[in-house]
């Protein structure tokens, strides 16, 4: 089939590059053919999802009071990207793992990674749009080493462009606040805390400031939040899983004293399945088959491991 | 296996696919399943948000 694609495509690329030695009938036929993604402009405005907003904010607030709270810290921000605006719909937070102290932040990309597998489950639109880090000080601006690495990563971003937030505590009003502020169209404030907007073209020489807004939707990622540890503990091996096994599929499901990242990996017979509950340190392993949820006699941590010797003792009995 | 000709409507959205990957470097999507022409629309493929996921630099 994909051979029979591929020399369908090679007459289709000729085809096409004989229309475009014919500019005028190339022309009048370009527009029987619907644009395949937008052309993408330099951005002018972002919108928030309030689920966004509320979990910056409210994870800044987090972040400040925890024994690591005088390190910088960030979210790698996921949301689709139209021609000339974007809408950010789900935050990947740095991990308890990560490289950080007062004067930096690397974030654990490996647990992003697998983040961003289980968000897009739903909707492979979803791309990466740009990252929001925080400044102990009052530089409301990306300074000249995040200049350095994001003027580098942006070639990497849809339009070649990527949204860069700063998170600041110093601002004017003292909490609690009952409401964010926007004292000016690309900074958001609640009590001191603020962020501060930008966008970073390839090819630009400094940030621009970006207009920014609400609407109303979800951060697709928050229900992951609270299972961050498990996905940070497991990402390497569930991320291999993904690339070798289709139709891997994950969920947070409550548990008695906390949430479970469950691991859903699919078998021959419909509606059987192999489950994997997973908290950051304990790995159950379970069989679905034919409507019955059987606990399996697995007690390997390493879970790409531990599902591929049951696949191997289902195989056996078969 | 199943071999028929193209309609007008998977012509023309492989033709703008192609048009898009020859002009703007964008991914042709393929289904992982059947091999078959899965589009291009906005659609982003699993290799390029994990490149850019892991190739974030730090930041300070």
């Amino acid at each position: 089939m994909l051979q029979a694609l591929v020399s369908t495509a090679s007459q289709l690329l000729e085809d096409l590059n004989r229309s475009l030695l014919r500019s005028r009938a190339f022309a009048s036929r370009s527009q029987q053919v619907p644009p395949s993604a937008p052309h993408y402009q330099p951005l002018e405005r972002i919108r928030l999802s309030d689920g966004v907003g509320h979990t910056l904010f409210e994870e800044y607030a987090s972040h400040r009071a925890e024994a690591r709270g005088e390190e910088e810290t960030g979210w790698l921000l996921m949301g689709l990207r139209e021609a000339s605006e974007a809408h950010v719909l789900a935050t990947l937070p740095a991990g308890a793992e990560r490289d950080a102290s007062v004067a930096h932040v690397q974030f654990n990309s490996s647990g992003q990674a697998l983040g961003s597998r289980i968000v897009r489950q739903t909707d492979k639109r979803l791309t990466i749009l740009g990252v929001v880090h925080t400044h102990p000080g009052s530089l409301r601006h990306p300074s000249d080493g995040d200049y350095r690495g994001d003027s580098q990563w942006v070639r990497h971003l849809r339009g070649r462009e990527g949204i860069f937030a700063i998170g600041t505590a110093d601002g004017k009003g003292q909490p609690p606040s009952l409401f964010a502020e926007q004292p000016r169209p690309h900074v958001q404030c609640l009590g001191e805390m603020c962020l501060s907007w930008y966008s970073l073209r390839e090819g630009d020489a400094k940030y621009r400031p970006l207009p920014v807004g609400l609407t109303l939707g979800p951060d697709l990622a928050r229900p992951l939040h609270s299972v961050w540890g498990a996905i940070e503990a497991h990402a390497d091996r569930l991320d291999r899983l993904c690339r070798q096994q289709a139709g891997v599929t994950f969920e947070v499901v409550p548990g008695e004293h906390r949430p479970w990242l469950a691991v859903n990996i699919p078998l021959a017979e419909p509606g059987d399945a192999l489950r994997v509950a997973l908290t950051e340190k304990e790995v159950h392993y379970f069989l679905l088959r034919g409507g019955e949820l059987l606990a399996a006699d697995c007690l390997d941590e390493r879970v790409d491991r531990g599902i591929y010797l049951l696949l191997a003792e289902l195989a056996a009995q078969s | 296996m199943d071999f028929r000709p193209l309609n007008d409507t998977e012509r023309r959205q492989l033709i703008g696919a192609l048009r898009g990957n020859a002009e703007s470097d964008r991914a042709i999507l393929m289904d992982r399943r059947d091999t078959s022409f899965a589009g291009t629309a906005e659609e982003v493929t699993d290799e390029e948000v994990i490149f850019a996921v892991k190739s974030v630099p730090c930041h300070y």
